[in-house]
């Protein structure tokens, strides 16, 4: 017998707290499409993508109006094209991007992400062609994320490959300068990527994955700062340690909503489920943001003092109550702070309350790195690279994820506005302390060695 | 052993079910499923006992009236089938029907009707008029068994229009979603 309160709860957490299943990604390998001879590569790609995906959206629209849970995105992750494409060079990479985007659009999911290579230990020929080629793959497609992943905690940091992804920020900013550089929202520059994350734009399928898979990725910021409220209405006294409690139940339902969700879509379609990524993704509607979150347990704004202490109890108390509800985690998993995808974030960065040392700061406690962050268009690649190798080594030591995404907006100072539209939303350009600097560290380039904690074996 | 249902009406107070279960045994019934709801200040309770052979169905009615009248209850008995000869109900899945909106005469009538027109049985409904427009204070909570033969699209369609009509939000989830968010 359900009670009243459990049935209008969840309609509140539907209606007004913006609970929803963020996305449903379908990974897919690709490695049996490769090849030497391009046309027979991009079709086998077209070929490989179209036939699970086809009723992915209908599958997953079905199945969230049967439980009243919107799917609000639904992807496709596919194997690191570096290594599938790995015979071709520049120009054809970005033909494959193309090949990937078309498919994407056919079958109607949004982003497709797997333009990626793995270089943390060395550049191999597949991915020196990939990283040359995502300037233009992005600037030409609608649809395709990428991601590098120049770092790892069992390799260290590759900085030839971090001050290379400087410069192709550089470029791919420059090539859609008209829109504010949007193709660097849909590239990350990684250390410890996850091979299962189901959010873009960091999403592939890793070589240990099977064929297909669907991972799932959760929301829920608007529920967790509801809940929060409602506690402190009816308690004000509660101390950290019960608001903590009160974060990890409330990640607990949204879990368990993520999983029921991806398990039907993944038996509905006949595809292995694989996780359920607990992250708290912000969307640039208001009542859906992590930064309002920090307000409710009691900050300001996210950025003041107290901010990382506050995301790191935050961030904690989400793994703990997803843990409890799903033996199937994984991905990121943990709280995101994508500047210009949420709006509180965005105005913490417009009022000068956030800046880019304390955004920094907040990412060695969540899950994700420096994420949509606006920076001035005449910031030089060595500055870029400089700050990617400071996030770097934040995910390396720490031993987690950490990415980089960041937006030279071309022809914009900082104080100007960018606009990217839709979930990427729009954000202040925030200044970087003394950027224009010469950058020699990042220029002798090589490997910054694996920290002493690699040698677990 | 026959069965009958006994449905026990009247304001409520301490000592309703003890008397009438009191008044079971002496006549030597066994109680099989009892369920009680209670409406502001109106007990309401079915019972579906087993008898003796012995003990007619007017019999039983006349002994609990004896006891239940000076009580200021009402008791209503009537034979019930066994589960044998009852109808296996066809395979369906249970969801939950919720509506909420602004009180005004008709509601439960309106979405009933569209509900039965589709052959779906309700099993249990909850309904709470406070009145007013405030939507959370006027809310009906329809269980119900959705057969699998019944187009589940054909029924949201006419249940929207009926809430259009109506001026109420409405929902139909499998009642999964509710058990999966609350319940470990």
């Amino acid at each position: 017998m359900l009670t009243e309160r459990e049935i209008v709860s969840t309609l509140e957490m539907v209606k007004n707290e913006h609970l929803d299943v963020r996305t449903v990604t379908l990974g897919l390998s690709l490695f049996d499409c490769a090849g030497d001879e391009l046309g027979t590569v991009r079709r086998r790609i077209a070929e490989r993508i179209r036939r699970p995906a086809e009723r992915l959206v209908s599958v997953c629209d079905r199945i969230g109006q049967k439980y009243g849970i919107p799917v609000v995105n639904k992807r496709i992750a596919v194997s690191p094209i570096a290594v599938v494409a790995a015979a071709f060079g520049a120009p054809e990479m970005v033909e494959i991007a193309r090949t990937l985007d078309a498919a994407a659009r056919e079958v109607r999911v949004d982003f497709i992400g797997g333009f990626s290579a793995l270089v943390e230990k060395g550049i191999a020929r597949g991915d020196r062609a990939l990283i040359e080629a995502i300037p233009e793959a992005l600037a030409s497609t609608e649809r395709v994320c990428a991601s590098v992943n120049v770092a790892s905690t069992r390799s260290g940091i590759n900085m030839d490959a971090v001050l290379r992804m400087g410069e192709v920020i550089k470029a791919a900013a420059e090539r859609t300068r008209e829109r504010d550089g949007i193709a660097c929202t849909k590239l990350c520059v990684f250390a410890n990527i996850p091979e299962d994350i189901p959010f873009m734009a960091g999403a592939y399928l890793g070589v240990g994955e099977a064929d297909a898979v669907i991972n799932v990725g959760v929301s829920g910021p608007g529920v967790v700062r509801k809940a929060i409220d409602r506690a402190l209405a009816e308690q004000p006294g509660l101390d950290l340690g019960g608001l903590s409690e009160i974060i990890k139940k409330t990640a607990y339902k949204v879990t368990r909503v993520g999983e029921l969700i991806g398990r039907e879509v993944a038996e509905a379609l006949g595809i292995p489920f694989g996780v359920v990524d607990l992250s708290l993704a912000p969307t640039p509607q208001v009542g859906d943001s992590v930064g309002e979150i920090l307000q409710s347990l009691g900050l300001l704004a996210i950025g003041v003092p107290g901010s990382t202490a506050a995301l790191a109890l935050l961030n904690d108390a989400v793994k703990k109550g997803g843990a409890f509800a799903s033996s199937r985690v994984g991905g990121l998993s943990g709280a995101f702070v994508p500047v210009s995808e949420d709006v509180n974030i965005a105005e913490a960065a417009r009022s000068g309350i956030l800046g880019l040392e304390k955004l920094e700061a907040l990412t060695s406690v969540c899950s994700v790195g420096l994420d949509m962050v606006a920076l001035p268009g005449d910031t030089p690649a060595e500055t870029l690279a400089a700050i990617i190798a400071d996030e770097m080594a934040i995910g390396v030591i720490n031993q987690k994820a950490a990415a980089a995404r960041l937006i030279p907006v071309p022809g914009k100072q900082a104080g100007e506005q960018a606009v990217f539209g839709g979930l990427l939303g729009q954000t202040t350009i925030i200044p970087v302390n003394r950027g224009s600097a010469e950058n020699l560290f990042v220029r002798r380039g090589g490997l910054i060695p694996a920290p002493i904690h690699s040698l677990r074996n | 052993m026959k069965k009958a249902i006994l449905s026990v009406l009247g304001r409520d107070r301490p000592g309703i079910v003890a008397a009438v279960a009191r008044g079971l045994l002496e006549l030597d019934c066994n109680i099989e499923n009892v369920s009680q709801a209670m409406l502001q200040t109106e007990f309401a309770g079915i019972f579906l006992v087993a008898m003796p052979e012995s003990v007619t169905l007017r019999r039983l009615e006349a002994t609990l009236a004896a006891r239940l009248e000076p009580l200021g209850l009402q008791i209503v008995a009537k034979p019930c089938a066994s589960a044998a000869e009852e109808e296996t109900p066809p395979p369906s899945e249970p969801f939950v029907i919720t509506s909420r909106g602004p009180d005004r005469k008709g509601l439960v009538a309106h979405v009933s009707e569209v509900i039965a027109r589709h052959g779906v049985n309700i099993t249990r409904l909850q309904a709470v008029f406070k009145g007013g427009s405030q939507p959370g204070d006027n809310l009906m909570i329809f269980e119900v068994d959705v057969p699998e033969a019944v187009d589940a699209g054909a029924l949201r369609r006419e249940l929207n229009a009926a809430a259009e009509q109506l001026g109420l939000e409405i929902n139909l989830q499998h009642r999964f979603i509710f058990e999966t968010l609350h319940r470990i």
